[in-house]
């Protein structure tokens, strides 16, 4: 196998609705990550290489390391249940840049039950944004709940759209159980710094070992009451994960 | 563990459902409709694949089989579907396919010498992995030869309810409609040993269309 516990490269997936962010997500990590980390990009797009042409237009790294994957117009089977082309996609980067300290792996933007399979990335950021309505996060969906981190994007529009951001975040928090949201905005440093700060920690856990892939849906756990609220069930939701990994 | 039937070993490779990425192809489908196939023609198109390149793949894998089975060298077989598919597009998309097949049947077949003298060759395309495949498994030659063929006809009527939708039966119509042709390539191929064998059938219009698809900037399948 390819993959062994001392792989050095964290794979890092990114998803959510199309719109929230997610390239300018990935362009935002490559700018502020480039000079201390080996880094390389790959996309899966609607049509193909629209994100990839995107990120390499953004002058934030080398556009060989970044590529596109074909998804067949099935974005969801490609990071979730055949992951072949991504993950090919995934080694040839690793091997043909090595030694890579990180992966972002873009889903195409399906909806919002879609997250990455735990065999593809190590860990998996959720996108909403604040334009997509204060109810998004209310309602939850595996990627909001269970992914290891969600975002919740463009807080700068909370005034345009009439959304409370700070609002957003809490309701968020509270379907999530404990894990972590950042409130993020292109145009607010202490955001871009949080953020930045979650990665280098994923990347440190990973290096350690105390990082274990999850699975964040779709399955909805049992009996995650409010009580639990604040106490992750890590536990619980990794022996979830390995019943779904066929 | 006794091994399974050969028949089921078969199913298992024709299944859409295996883990091989094959929901990235549509067998240069999307470009034939980009450049204005009718839908309506789309069962011409999987006769005319059948007869040309699918030919070429469906001969290669059997000769691949046979060199398999008589312990000899694989790589005159690998040049020779080289030189009869002039298309790079279409060598790099079989290339891929095979090194997502040889990930499974690496798995499936550990032991398998067929699976470890094509794991030794550099980027087998996909025929070369599938008789491995169809060693380890116990296949016939007809059946491998059937199977390139089903295959092929399978990629192209599903790629078609992505592209085109239409009432699903009518896609399975034409998939039914299709198998007398799939038996005839698989019996007509079947008996090739020789990688000199090997029909130059290849299709200039097809091989056109896989070269364009591959440098088009917006496309939902692989070339
Ligand atoms: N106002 C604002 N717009 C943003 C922010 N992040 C991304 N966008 C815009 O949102 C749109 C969609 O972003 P994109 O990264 O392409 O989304 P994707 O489809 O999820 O990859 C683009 O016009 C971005 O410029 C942000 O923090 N604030
Ligand atoms: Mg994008």
């Amino acid at each position: 196998m390819p993959d062994s516990p001392t792989r050095r490269t964290l794979r890092l997936g990114v998803c959510g609705p199309v719109g929230t962010g997610k390239s300018s997500l990935i362009a935002m990590l490559c700018r502020e990550l480039a000079d201390r980390l080996s880094l390389g990009v790959i996309t899966n797009d609607i049509y193909t290489d629209e994100d990839a042409r995107f990120l390499r237009s953004a002058g934030v790294l080398d556009p060989a390391r970044i590529r596109a994957v074909e998804t067949g117009a099935c974005p969801h089977t490609a990071i979730r249940d055949d992951i072949t082309a991504n993950l090919m996609a995934v080694e040839d980067l690793e091997a043909d840049f090595a030694p890579l300290d990180l992966v972002l792996v873009e889903s195409g933007g399906d909806n919002l039950t879609a997250t990455f399979s735990p065999a593809l990335v190590d860990t998996q950021i959720f996108l909403i944004d604040v334009a997509g309505g204060g109810d998004v996060a209310r309602k939850g969906g595996p990627g909001i709940t269970r992914a290891d981190l969600l975002v919740v994007n463009k807080t700068d529009l909370g005034p345009y759209v009439g959304v409370d951001p700070a609002q957003m975040v809490s309701d968020a928090g509270s379907v999530r159980d404990g894990r972590p949201v950042i409130a993020l905005s292109a145009h607010d440093p202490a955001s871009i710094a949080e953020l930045v700060a979650w990665v280098i920690g994923r990347l440190a856990a990973h290096r350690d070992g105390s990082l274990h892939p999850a699975d964040p849906g779709p399955m909805a756990p049992h009996s995650h009451g409010p009580s639990h609220e604040g106490h992750g069930d890590h536990d619980h939701d990794h022996a979830l994960a390995a019943d779904h990994v066929h | 563990m006794s091994a399974p039937s050969a028949g089921l070993v078969a199913h298992l490779l024709a299944d859409a459902r295996l883990p091989v990425a094959g929901h990235t192809q549509s067998a240069t489908l999307e470009p034939a409709l980009v450049a204005g196939l009718p839908a309506d023609r789309i069962p011409d198109y999987v006769r005319l694949r059948l007869r040309t390149v699918t030919r070429v793949e469906a001969a290669t894998a059997v000769v691949a089989l046979s060199h398999q089975r008589s312990g000899r060298d694989l790589r005159p077989v690998v040049e020779a579907w080289q030189a009869r598919t002039p298309s790079a597009a279409m060598r790099a998309t079989a290339r891929t396919q095979g090194k997502a097949l040889l990930r499974l049947v690496a798995r499936l077949w550990p032991e398998s010498a067929a699976v470890h003298a094509v794991a030794a060759l550099s980027a087998p395309p996909r025929p070369i992995v599938l008789a491995a495949a169809a060693d380890a498994g116990g296949l016939s030659p007809v059946a491998l030869a059937g199977l390139v063929g089903y295959d092929d006809v399978q990629t192209v009527i599903s790629a078609a309810l992505k592209l085109t939708p239409m009432d699903p039966v009518v896609a399975a119509q034409w998939v039914h409609h299709a198998l007398p042709e799939v038996d005839t390539l698989a019996v007509a191929v079947a008996t090739l040993t020789r990688p000199g064998g090997i029909p130059a059938s290849g299709a200039p219009q097809i091989e056109a269309w896989a070269e364009a698809h591959a440098v088009t900037p917006r496309r939902l399948f692989s070339a």
